[in-house]
């Protein structure tokens, strides 16, 4: 059921990506579909266990595996910088292309 | 070997970071990070054993360096050093030697590591790195064309990293082997990814735009090592596991036809040679034991011949009919010509023989096919008029093109040594045969005939569009 849920999350982002015209939201789709991806990988850590691993005298219950959520953060880290580093690309082409429309960027840039 | 191989990885970081501290040093810095993984890929062909390296635990970063890495790490070496060297007199500021180096060194990590999560994180480094070289410029083509790139890669890493969760979910281990029992759909994404990556077949459409609308050296970069990154985890995957096999043979044959098949019909120097690329990373894949050596000869050829058109009068094939090149600048551009068609006596012939004895009896015949297109792209370059040299020339060339060429040039004689005994009779022959045909077929054909095929496929959205097609087709593929 959750699964369904992330990869509708998943494909909103990629169809977002493709069809809506402007580049910012073009960016935003991309990160829809990132949250999709990170939202899986927490599904996945959270397959046998839901606590936090933290050793300490009490024993809670199932543990979270604590791999795919340490991995996800690195990925999450990345994504976020790459998004910077689009916005930053965008608000340069905006100066000379203000409605950001991406097929009439692509026109005046193509050779 | 442990600690030579960690300060070898973490070597271009440390300078490329530290490089900003010391401007003057800039070109001094970024050189040493080529020798220092040139120096380690030469001890990497003495050890010939593969060297497995795991950090930390049962889940931590694994490292396998063998010679098939080795024959990478050399590309990336060399190609680097030919464009600091091709650079040096130029006016770029520090910040271009910076990201130079910290490209460098995360392909080196693509080439050295073999779980997928380590190979995510270099891939995207990469993508940050190319993006920023691409937009060095800071026209507003350049970062559409940077902007364009990021978009398409980071998408496919996106459907990467929901692959790497499959796998680890049936095997609790991110490494390549994992991808043996994992799920279809877990091949399908993670290949994707790789592919996009890469430049392969239909996904790698986006290639020939990014790589014309470049500057020569960041063209030179991308073709010769950048795009090899997405490349050589399917080739290790190949060889890791004999049912991925014929999943990377078939995409090898794909993209070299298709590759060569738009080459053939480009009127544009650059974007020639871009297809070229997409065709030539066909051969590495199409035969993947042998893959190392391939993409050797290819990366040097191909970042040299990016360096001499770059310096062309004209990016327009019909146009440098009637502008005679100078002599010098045509020589360099035929003996690379003359290497990547697999002429005797130059390494590609040795790389591309041995190619052709590991392809399976299907591949034979589409891969010779694709070898006489090569040969009638090829004739294009090498046909070009030429005069000799005038007072007025040689200033205006780039100083440092010449050692470049002479460190990419001499590469390509020099890695004969690594298969001499292709020298026989019959295998020097068929190549021959080969390029005669080609060039045939170029002077009754293609000389005359001017098609201009569309180019539709290239834009934006039919890119990712491309990307949902391409993963079921790759499903199939595994589920087969």
């Amino acid at each position: 059921m959750l699964e369904a849920f992330v990869l509708a999350t998943l494909f909103c982002g990629f169809f977002g990506i493709i069809f809506k015209k402007n580049l910012v939201m073009k960016i935003i789709s991309m990160d829809v579909m990132s949250t999709g991806v990170i939202a899986y990988y927490v599904l996945v850590a959270a397959r046998e266990g839901l606590f936090t691993p933290i050793v300490s005298d009490v024993q809670k219950g199932a543990y979270a595996d604590p791999v795919p959520q340490a991995v996800i953060l690195t990925a999450i880290v990345i994504g976020f910088s790459i998004q910077a580093l689009m916005l930053v690309g965008v608000m340069k082409l905006s100066r000379d292309n203000p409605t950001l429309e991406s097929n009439e960027i692509e026109k005046d840039n193509t050779p | 070997m442990n600690t030579l191989t960690l300060i070898w990885m973490a070597f271009p970081f440390l300078v490329g970071f530290i490089i900003y501290l010391l401007p003057q040093l800039d070109r001094y810095l970024a050189l040493s990070g080529a020798f220092v993984s040139a120096a380690y890929a030469v001890q990497l062909f003495v050890e010939q054993s593969p060297y497995n390296l795991r950090l930390l635990d049962h889940f931590g970063v694994s490292l396998v360096l063998d010679p098939l890495a080795g024959f990478f790490i050399l590309t990336n070496a060399l190609v680097t050093a030919a464009v600091i060297f091709y650079c040096w007199r130029s006016d770029k500021i520090t910040f271009f030697y910076a990201q130079t180096l910290i490209l460098h060194g995360s392909v080196n990590a693509a080439f050295a590591c073999s779980d997928f999560i380590s190979l995510y994180v270099a891939l995207e480094v990469i993508s940050i790195a190319v993006f920023l070289l691409i937009a060095y410029p800071r026209t507003d083509r350049s970062i559409w064309v940077g902007l364009r790139y990021l978009f398409v890669s980071n998408v496919a890493m996106l459907f990467y990293l929901v692959g790497a969760v499959l796998v680890y979910k049936a095997h609790h281990s991110f490494d390549f082997a994992g991808l043996r029992g994992a799920p279809p759909e877990a091949i399908a994404l993670i290949f994707l990814g790789l592919l996009v990556k890469g430049g392969i077949f239909v996904s790698g459409l986006w290639l020939p735009l990014t790589h014309s609308e470049s500057e020569a050296p960041v063209s030179a970069l991308m073709s010769g090592i950048v795009v090899k990154a997405g490349v050589f985890p399917l080739v290790r995957c190949a060889l890791l596991l004999e049912e991925i096999d014929p999943i990377v043979r078939i995409f090898g044959v794909g993209t070299a036809l298709l590759g060569v098949f738009y080459a053939i019909f480009e009127q544009d120097t650059k974007r020639t040679l871009a297809f070229s690329t997409v065709s030539q990373l066909g051969f590495i894949l199409a035969a993947p034991i042998v893959g190392g050596f391939y993409a050797l000869t290819h990366g040097l050829v191909k970042s040299a011949l990016f360096l001499i058109v770059g310096n062309l009068p004209s990016r327009d094939l019909k146009e440098l009919q009637h502008q005679p090149l100078q002599t010098p600048i045509w020589i360099a551009l035929v003996i690379a010509s003359f290497s990547i068609s697999g002429l005797p006596l130059l390494s590609g012939f040795g790389a591309k023989v041995l190619t052709m004895k590991n392809l399976l009896p299907w591949q034979a015949i589409a891969m010779n096919l694709a070898a006489i297109g090569t040969a009638i792209v090829y004739a294009k370059f090498i046909f070009l008029p030429h005069r000799q040299l005038g007072e007025t020339d040689i200033s205006k060339l780039q100083p440092g093109f010449w050692t470049a060429m002479v460190l990419l040039l001499g590469g390509l004689l020099g890695a004969n040594i690594v298969y001499y005994e292709a020298y026989n009779l019959e295998n020097i022959v068929k190549p021959l045969v080969t390029i005669t045909l080609g060039w045939l077929a170029y002077f009754l054909i293609f000389q005359r005939l001017i098609v201009k095929l569309p180019r539709v496929l290239e834009q934006f959205e039919h890119l990712i569009g491309m990307m949902s097609l391409s993963l079921i087709l790759i499903f199939w593929m595994a589920l087969a």
